[in-house]
């Protein structure tokens, strides 16, 4: 069943890379007393997320924060060493926080799982964004595939 | 069961990225006919691929070639886009073909598969090489994880 508001984000273990290479973190290590960002998408280094979603976030993150947001969170089914190579081929910097959830943990805990197999890609996560306060769910949007319309960092930011 | 010497490729449907996007192939396109060598890693830009691997082909395809080498192969259960944004980032050009598994379907159906999901990677391709001449598998090495010892390209050169 997919994740709606109000609700608690599952705890599930993801990866980042370090420069001592992939790392673990928790979810209530990403979400515990503070309000974050996040948005998922089907996979880094695809036309639509490269080419409008995750650059929306990096372009908007001070607006973001701006707003009261303290962590801007980019979660794809793709594993560190992916998140960390398409991180710095978009220039993300510290703007965003590149997660990966590999092995789909939060993903399927969360119901937002899409299966592009037929496609050659596996099991992925759906487009979508949320903003989370110390780990509770108060806004969620998911697009349709193919599309970047409501879960764009724009209408995020209308939003807040 | 693992894939062994004698046996045939099995049929499935792979993808690599072109400039339109990504491309269903056959491993009869691939195969059939031709005298391939192919290798399998567990993952685009993880370390030991980057640093070793892949390089190791793209600097040894005109020897593979004189050999008698018609198409070098990199395969791993990563999509089309990533595969090709590693291809870019590794200046492989038209060395080796780039080749998507990102549905883990011939990894599985080899028996070449590995399951990284507590390591955040999900179902991986393990470290492999092999000849084929025709869709028939004529030597076959596999490397166990963390290693980088029989599946090179160096090593395939000295067994052709």
């Amino acid at each position: 069943m997919t994740i709606s508001i109000g609700d608690k984000i599952p705890s599930a273990d993801l990866n980042i890379l370090t420069d001592d290479g992939p790392g673990g973190i928790s979810t209530d290590e990403i979400f515990s007393g503070k309000k974050v960002a996040i948005f998922g998408l089907p996979g880094a280094f695809t036309p639509t997320c490269s080419a409008q979603h995750l650059p929306g976030f990096v372009n908007n993150a001070d607006a973001l924060k701006a707003k009261g947001i303290d962590t801007i969170v980019c979660l794809a089914v793709n594993d560190p060493f992916v998140m960390g190579a398409w991180g710095k081929d978009q220039n993300v910097g510290d703007k965003v926080m590149m997660v990966a959830d590999g092995s789909a943990n939060f993903t399927k805990a969360t119901g937002l799982e899409l299966d592009l197999t037929e496609k050659g890609l596996g099991v992925r996560c759906q487009r979508f964004s949320m903003v989370v306060d110390d780990g509770e769910v108060k806004s969620l949007n998911i697009d349709e595939a193919g599309a970047v319309e409501k879960t764009s960092a724009e209408a995020m930011l209308g939003e807040l | 069961m693992t894939i062994s010497i004698g046996d045939k490729i099995p049929s499935v449907e792979l993808y690599v990225l072109t400039d339109d996007g990504p491309v269903a192939i056959s491993t009869d396109d691939i195969f059939a006919g031709k005298k391939v060598a192919v290798f399998g890693l567990p993952g685009a830009f993880t370390r030991t691929c980057s640093a070793k691997h892949l390089p190791g082909f793209v600097n040894n395809a005109d020897a593979l070639k004189a050999k008698g080498v018609d198409a070098i192969v990199c395969l791993a259960v990563n999509d089309a886009f990533v595969m090709g944004a590693w291809s870019k980032a590794q200046d492989v050009g038209d060395s080796v073909m780039m080749v998507a598994d990102g549905s883990a379907r011939l990894a599985k159906a080899a028996g070449l598969d590995i399951d990284m999901s507590a390591k955040g990677f999900g179902l991986r391709s393990r470290r492999f090489s092999m000849v084929v001449d025709d869709g028939e598998v004529k030597s076959l090495n596999i490397d166990e994880p963390g290693t980088f010892e029989h599946t090179s390209a160096e090593v395939m050169l000295s067994e052709l």
